[in-house]
This record gives structure tokens, sequence and C-alpha cells, in this order.
């Protein structure tokens, strides 16, 4: 009888295995090589030199007969720290995307709440009303801001008919017209993890609390706040981290004291032409991203397994 | 929703302000593409003069043209290969390098376009000078591209709908004699449709949307609708790019509306007979 | 379905060779032998054998977490059992997978199709033979009417209620007329009114058809009223087999008298031990206990005895009897109906529980709380528990 049993799980696990593997290694596949090995050639590229050529960059490995030799340039990394401009670059775009992600919180929480308190048919309405303008072109929504808040713009020419104004307010290329912008675009992404989160919360706790003398604000801050942590961390995530790399809205709303990273990265690449400068800055900008992301990926993976 | 004694009124104003938020520039777009004035704070009459004038703009109808082509293609690569990745996420809870895998899942998620664009870009480079391939880059590439960053977007969706799939019945469907392709294909599959048509849907407007991912890894002749319209906006506020958004607008708006209208005719027919059921 | 219903009554004719084969097949037609199933060092099931005879109804009897579902889902083919085999009409099924085993099953949920209609459910596993397309839908119309569902044919699964839903699945895991059929937890989500119905029908049935069926249940009345035989599970062990009245009569162990209906445990030794009978000193009684049968056991060994408490009798007087009685007070009364249990407190502090029928309460003496009472009960009531 054992060898019967044995001879079965030595048979079946195969049974099993062999269209299982296939439908793990064909995504598996595509996804690294797509997009795990691109940045190790970024890495790599980022210890070139730049050049004249195509491709514009200098081999780091050279065969030169008998010697081989690896040629490191560190040169990129030093340069980012010693340019003053990479530098606030970075600090601009952590501390504009931290502030966006509370602004968006702010301005989302509410909105999750009341959505996710509403009778189930009235929710999926306003959840779509939500995600709809997610769907219409990024680029098309950040561009109707110029319109409005540039200097002869409609916000200003509005306030200057209401005679709120005499001189018009300096609104787009500063720092306000980039936290409109983000907040603006990124709104979404914070409120449908936060509802999705908000939603799963049994009313019954909140009633358990007022039944136990809370009044309607302290079961708010002391049962709904803490239960939605995850749901506020992952929201934050999806806006903080794209936000640090964002570059449509600083180019079209910010203005020369307002560089981030993203929008230095990209002048790099295509204005300077310099792929290994460019490379150096995403890398930095991965490094100062990655617990963030790993953040974010822990969050999420619990919630794809979770059962 | 509970009985509560009183109503608290601020929540619900602060929703209402928001959405005014999401929505109020997009009215506007709209309002100011039948202007017939090219100054925005101008209003010179209505007019369909921009729509007149987009649709003779032969630059912006091919970049449209394959912008649509490419997000088309994408969806349906990223359909397959993103289910596959979801179906792997919820089913297969241990195989060697599933860390990496569930990274490569999440990470594009929230990685920033510049890098996803430049680290694709320098593949590409890299890969023709190694193996002559690709020797040029254009809709290949932006496909391969687009197809990536999809492909995590639908295997979120798609395992998150296998998440709550009733696993009995896979196995009342092998019990009675259909093997594992069967049963995927013949019950697993239709179960999951929905998802699978939500990550189309959102794998192709994904790919319609994205400008700094295509402008790394295009080439000469392969400007998107997006790359285009970023080209003339950087030249100042154009009506024509209203009126475009005015029918993109449009489009998504009754494309939604129709997938709300027949989601609740679902919903109500199922609602309806579940009571009928119960009644008897 | 197609086979015949030779069952039970072949025992009084004349024997040849080829009966007594034919017998032995008809005995054991689902062999289990041995049967363990590990999960990460887990053990689920442990060394579970049992035989059951063609056309029986035999149940898995045990709490959550017992190892009876996972004993149900190895003979269905979904978990691969670590050790053991399976034999069934004579063939081993253990290496076949789902698909490939003459062996159907209605799951607890009832895991209808939700995108199928009912008929199309029904149809699904004669499909899967590459059956006729006439033949199926004869076939399918016949079953329908087994299970009163003619009209209900197109309906999905959503528009029907439970005890519906409940016969589509029926039908459904009967429509390949498999050689076994396994039913996990097939009440389970039924109101408790329906249940009763719909157990004597779904048993009406499988009896009808003669199908050999296994099910498995967390509900001892269920087994009771369903099964010819019931096997009691502990984790991962089958700790009895049997029928319903042998179980809850001469349960063989401690975890069996307590887990089958309630029950009276008092620990004690063996003070005087005869082929036919023994007598049992414990603490909690004053008096020691005469059972009238004998046990494989030796003086002064520890035991217990297990008593119900509807064969005990409740009086204000002393009984006239030398053993089995005990004197106490009334300290609970729980009230259900048809009956009343009694909870008495015994000198040792021991609380006794009996019950008496609450027709019987009325016509005879009346008992309420704080009642001084004297417990008694007969020779053959109790039964020693030596595991």
């Amino acid at each position: 009888m054992r060898t019967i049993a044995a001879s079965i799980a030595a048979r079946v696990p195969r049974f099993l295995r062999e269209p299982r593997s296939l439908l793990i290694a064909v995504p598996y596949f595509w996804l690294f090589l797509f997009f795990a090995i691109p940045f190790l050639i970024v890495l790599k590229i980022s210890f070139a030199e730049a050049q004249i050529a195509m491709p514009p960059f200098s081999s780091i490995l050279e065969w030169t007969g008998e010697k081989l030799s690896i040629n490191l340039n560190l040169g990129n990394f030093q340069f980012l720290f010693e340019d003053e401009l990479y530098y606030t670059a970075y600090l601009n775009s952590i501390r504009i995307a931290f502030n966006a992600t509370l602004l968006c919180l702010l301005i989302g929480y509410p909105m999750a709440y009341v959505i996710a308190r509403m009778p189930p048919s009235r929710r999926n309405v306003f959840l779509m009303l939500v995600i709809l303008p997610s769907w219409t072109s990024f680029l098309i929504r950040i561009y109707a801001w110029i319109g409005i808040l540039k200097n002869e713009g409609l916000l200003n020419e509005t306030l200057k008919t209401l005679g709120l104004i005499d001189a018009p307010l300096h609104i787009l290329h500063t720092e306000a017209a980039l936290y409109i912008g983000i907040v603006y675009a990124y709104l979404p992404f914070m409120v449908l993890p936060l509802y999705s989160n908000l939603v799963k919360l049994d009313p019954r706790l909140l009633e358990a609390a007022t039944d136990l003398g809370a009044r309607p604000w302290q079961a708010f801050l002391q049962v709904t706040l803490p239960l939605s942590r995850a749901g506020m961390l992952a929201g934050s995530m999806l806006v903080f981290i794209p936000a640090v790399g964002e570059f449509v809205i600083p180019e079209l709303l910010g203005g020369a004291g307002t560089l981030m990273i993203g929008k230095v990265l990209w002048q790099e690449f295509f204005n300077n032409r310099d792929w290994p400068v460019a490379s150096a800055v995403a890398i930095v900008m991965l490094l100062l991203l990655t617990i963030p992301i790993m953040l974010f990926h822990h969050y999420q993976a619990r919630e794809l397994e979770a059962r | 929703m509970s009985a509560r004694p009183r109503r608290p009124i601020l929540p619900p104003l602060l929703m209402w302000l928001g959405f005014v938020f999401l929505y109020a520039p997009i009215v506007i777009l709209i309002v100011y593409s039948f202007n017939e004035s090219r100054l925005v704070t101008v209003w010179g009459g209505w007019s369909t003069k921009w729509y007149m004038e987009l649709i003779q703009d032969q630059q912006m109808m091919d970049a449209a043209w394959r912008s649509l082509k490419i997000a088309f293609l994408t969806a349906w690569a990223a359909v397959v290969l993103g289910t596959m990745a979801g179906i792997v996420m919820v089913r297969c809870q241990r195989f060697r390098g599933r860390t990496l895998f569930s990274g490569m899942i999440t990470a594009p998620l929230v990685m920033p376009d510049v890098i996803i664009g430049l680290s694709l870009l320098l593949l590409f480079v890299s890969m023709s000078k190694w193996i002559g391939w690709p020797e040029a880059r254009g809709m290949v590439t932006i496909w391969i591209a687009h197809v990536t960053f999809c492909t995590a977007y639908v295997a979120v969706v798609v395992s998150s709908r296998l998440k709550d799939f009733d696993m009995s019945l896979e196995e009342a469907a092998m019990d009675l004699g259909a093997d594992r392709l069967k049963t995927f294909l013949v019950i697993t599959l239709p179960i999951i449709s929905p998802a699978l048509v939500a990550g189309w849907l959102l794998s192709f407007t994904l790919s319609l949307d994205d400008l700094v991912i295509a402008s790394f890894v295009s080439g000469p002749s392969s400007t998107t609708l997006p790359m285009q319209v970023f080209s003339s906006v950087r030249l100042g506020v154009s009506p024509k790019i209203n009126a475009l958004a005015t029918i993109l607008v449009v489009l998504v708006s009754l494309a939604a509306l129709l997938g709300w209208w027949l989601m609740r005719l679902e919903d109500k027919r199922m609602r309806r007979d579940m009571q009928l059921a119960a009644r008897e | 379905m197609g086979q015949d219903t030779q069952t039970r009554d072949s025992g009084a004719t004349a024997r040849t060779p080829d009966d007594r084969v034919e017998d032995a097949r008809v005995e054991n037609y689902l062999q289990v032998l041995g049967i363990s199933k590990d999960f990460d060092n887990f053990r689920a099931v442990n060394e579970a054998s049992f035989s059951i005879r063609k056309g029986e109804i035999f149940a898995l009897l045990g709490a959550s977490g017992c190892g009876k579902s996972t004993l149900l889902r190895v003979l269905a083919g979904f978990e691969v059992p670590t050790a053991g085999s399976i034999v069934l009409d004579g063939q081993d099924i253990a290496g076949l997978p789902p698909h490939r085993r003459p062996i159907n099953m209605m799951f607890q949920s009832y895991a209808l199709f939700p995108h199928m209609s009912v008929e199309k459910n029904i149809a699904f596993g004669l499909k899967q033979d590459g059956m006729a397309r006439a033949e199926i839908a004869d076939r399918v119309a016949g079953l329908l009417k087994l299970v009163r569902m003619t009209e209900y044919a197109r309906r999905k699964p959503h528009q029907l209620s439970g005890g519906q839903q409940q016969r589509v699945a029926l039908a459904r895991s009967l429509a390949k007329g498999p050689k076994l059929l396994l039913l996990d937890e097939p009440m389970g989500a039924l109101d408790r009114k329906l249940r009763g119905e719909m157990q004597l029908e779904v048993v009406d049935i499988i009896e009808r058809l003669g199908v050999t069926c296994v099910m498995v249940t967390h509900d001892q009345d269920e087994a009771m009223t369903m099964a010819g035989r019931i096997a009691v599970m502990d984790q991962g062990r089958i700790c009895q087999i049997g029928e319903p009245g042998d179980i809850y009569e001469q349960p063989a162990s401690r975890f069996t008298a307590e887990f089958i209906g309630s029950v009276n445990i008092l620990d004690g030794r063996i003070a005087e031990d005869y082929p036919d009978y023994v007598v049992i000193a414990g603490d909690a009684l004053e008096t020691p206990i005469y059972v009238g049968h004998g046990v494989t056991g030796f003086a002064e060994m520890s035991c217990a005895v297990a008593i119900r408490p509807e064969k005990m009798k409740l009086s204000h007087d002393e009984p006239a009897q030398k053993y089995n009685k005990a004197r106490g007070i009334i300290q609970d009364i729980a009230y259900f109906g048809s009956h009343s249990t009694y909870y008495v407190r015994l000198p040792s502090g021991f609380v006794m529980r009996t019950i008496l029928l609450n027709a019987q309460r009325w016509a005879a003496e009346e008992f309420t709380w704080n009642d001084d009472v004297w417990i008694s009960w007969g020779d053959n009531s109790g039964v020693v528990l030596t595991s």
C-alpha cells in the first residue's frame, strides 16, 4: 500500500505542475525582461561616461586583447551631489509630493467616507463619478488648469469682475499651481483605496462605540480612523511615489523656482542628451523611493493574497 | 444611514466641494471648446469652428489613429498576460522567485513614468546593440512598454476578482469530469469575465493616455496623440485642444454611462429574481 | 442510476462460490485502507480505515477540524493522501485525478455554476463524457422529474431558493450515475425547518436509486436521520463505527459518549470484576455503581461510567435498590418543551443531569428548585468506558 501511495505522490504533482509552470513562466519572462532588467541597465549606464555617439555613452566593460577592464565612472553621482540644482530638485520633489499627499488625504478622506456610508446602489454612481475624470486624458486635465490659473485666465478675470482684486494673482508657474495640479490629478487614487477600506468597516463597530458613550466624532477618531490606516497608507503611497517623479505637472504648471526631479531627468535626457547623468538621476530617485515602494508593495501584496 | 438623531452636514458638504473641484475644469474646457474667440477669457459667441479645425489637422488625426491602434493592441496583450499574472498571484502561493514576481506586479502601479520610460529606452538601445533588435523604435516599442505596465493593472483587477472566487465551483467541474484546462475555459473564465472586461478598458485608456513613457521609447515617425497634444499645449492654450478634450470626455462618459446602466439593469434583475425565489 | 439494487436481503438463499465473490464485492464495495493526510507537519487524517456495503449511506461525523472534510476530499480526489489506498468496486482509484473518478460530490455551498441554467448545470457532467445530445436531454428530464424541479429547468441558480438549489445540486451529482456519491454537509446551507424535510427527501432519492453514499456532517441528528452507519471522528482518527443506535447506546470511548447526545460521566475504579458484571467505586457517589456487563480490565483499574440522563429516575423517596442511586438537591431546571433537564447537585459536588418527559411531569410527582431528591438507574443503564 505504501508503494502505491508513493507512486501516486510521484505522479500527480507532475500532472499539476506542467500547465502551472507555463502559466508562471510567460508573465514572469515578460515582466522580468521589460521591467526588471531595464533597471539593471539604468544602473550600468549611470556608471558610464557621456559621449557624442550613438548610443551616447561609453561602455563599462572593455576587452583590449588580453585585458578586461571595468571602467566605473562615479562622476555622475558626484556631479549630482555637487551641483545644487539636483540637490534642490530632489528636496523640492519630496517636499511638494509630501504636502500634496497630505492635501489629497484631507480632501479625499471625507469623499471616501461619505461614499462608503451611502446605500449600496448610490455608492457605485458616486464611485464612478470619482473615477470618471481619470479616464479622460491626464494631459488635457492639467492643460485645463493653465486656462484657469494664468494671469489673464478665468480665475483672475472672474475675481476682477467681482471687484475682489485689482492686479491679477500670480498662480500659474508657482508652487500653488503645482499643488493644485497634483491634487487634482491624483485625488481619485487617494479616494479609491480609502473607499474600499472604509466600505469594509463594520458599521456595528461604530454603533458599539456610540452605545458605549462615545460621541460621533470620538467614535470616528477612535474607531474609524485607526481602522482605515491601511487604506490611508495605500492611497498616500499611490499619490506620493508617482508625484515625486512627476514630469507633466511641473512642466506645464510649475515655474523656474519650482524645479522637480522628474523634469530634471527629462531635460537631462532630451535637452542635454546626457544619458549617464539621466540614469544617475533615476537611480538616486529610485533609492529615495525604495522605502515608500516597499511599503506600498507590502500593503498591496497583503490585499491581493488575503483570502 | 443609521438611526442617528442628527445627520452630519460637514462630510457631505466636503464631498460635494471635492466633486466641484474635480469637475469644474472639465466643464470649463467643454464650454470654451465652443468659443468663437481664440482667447480663453473672452467669450466670442458659440461656434464649432475649433472642431472643424481639429478634424482638418492631419498630424493630430494621424497621431490619434496611431494611439488608438496601440491602445487596442495593448489592451488585448495586457489582458492575456495580466490574467495569467493575476491567477499566479492568487493561486500559486509558493514557487521560486515569487517575491520578485509580486514585486514586478505592484511596482509598476506606482513607479514614476520617467523611470519606466528611461529604463525601457535604455533596454531597447542595448538590445539593438547586442542582438540587432529592435532596429528602430516606433509603434512596437511603445506597444511593449504599454503592455508591460498595463499587465500589472490587469493583474491587480483580475486577482481581486479571483480572490472572491468560490473554489468549489472549479472542484465541482472537475468532479463532474472536466479536466483543468476545460474547467478554466468553461467555468473560471466566464465567471471572472467582468474583471477581464474592466482590465481591457483600463489598459485601453491607460495606453491612450500615456505621454511620458511613449516619449522615451517612440521613434521619429511614431508620434502618439498625447505627444502631439503636449507639443501644441507647450506653445500655449489652443481651443483646438479644448475641442479634442470635449470629444474625449463625451466618449468616455457615454461608455461609462452605458456600462453603469447595463450593470444597474443586471443588478436589478438579479435582485428581483432572488426576491421571487425566496418568496416561493 | 443504471445499477441494479440488489442489497441486504440476498443472504437467505443457497450460496455458490461465485455468489461469495459477489458478496465480498457487495460487502466491501468501498474500502478505505489506512488513509493519512498531512499538511505541513499537521496530520489532518490519521490512518482512517473503513469499508462500505453497496447501497449503504455512511456518515462521517465529527466537530469542525476533525478531518472529516479532508477525508471526503481525499475520496473525491481533490487531496492526494500521504498514505493509504482507496478501492472502489474492485478498482484502486487513489491514483486517479478527480475528473476520472466514478465519484461525484454534492458540495456544501452547492457550487452551482452561476452562469448556467438548471438544466445546463445538470447536463454538465454528461457533456464531459461526450454523451449524445438527445440522450443528455432525456437523462436531464428524468433527473429534473426525480428532484421535482421540471418547471425550473431554464432558471439560473440565483433564481432558486435554498432548497431548490440543493435539489439541483443533488440531481447534478447523480447525473453521471456515480459508483459513489459524496455529500459535504448536505444540509449545512439550509435553515433548521427546511432541514428535516430535505433530510428525508434526499435519503429517499438516494435509496430509490440504490447509490452508495458517504456524507460528512457535524450535526448528530442529521447523521442519525440519514445514515445507516456512522463513523465518529476526532483529531483525524476514526473513534468508532456503528449504527446510530449502537453509537448512542454503546459508546466505545469517552469522546463518543460526550459527543453524541448528553451524558453523565462518573470517574472511578473497578472494585469487583466478574465475567457478567462489575462494581465500580468512585468519589462522586456515596454508593458504588453496579454495571450489568463484563469489561476487559482488572480490579483497581481506573475507568469511567457513562449514564444517559434519560435513563435516570427522579424521586422524592429513597429507592429500594442497593446500588445505583444518589441523593441530591435540584439546582437548576431547563425547560425544553417536550422534556425538561434537571441538574441535581450531589453531596460530593458533582452535578448530575436527568431528563424527564414533560407529559410525565404533569402526571406524577412534581419537582422544583431546591427539592431534596433521589436519583436512581438500572443495572444496564451505565456503560463502562475504559478509554
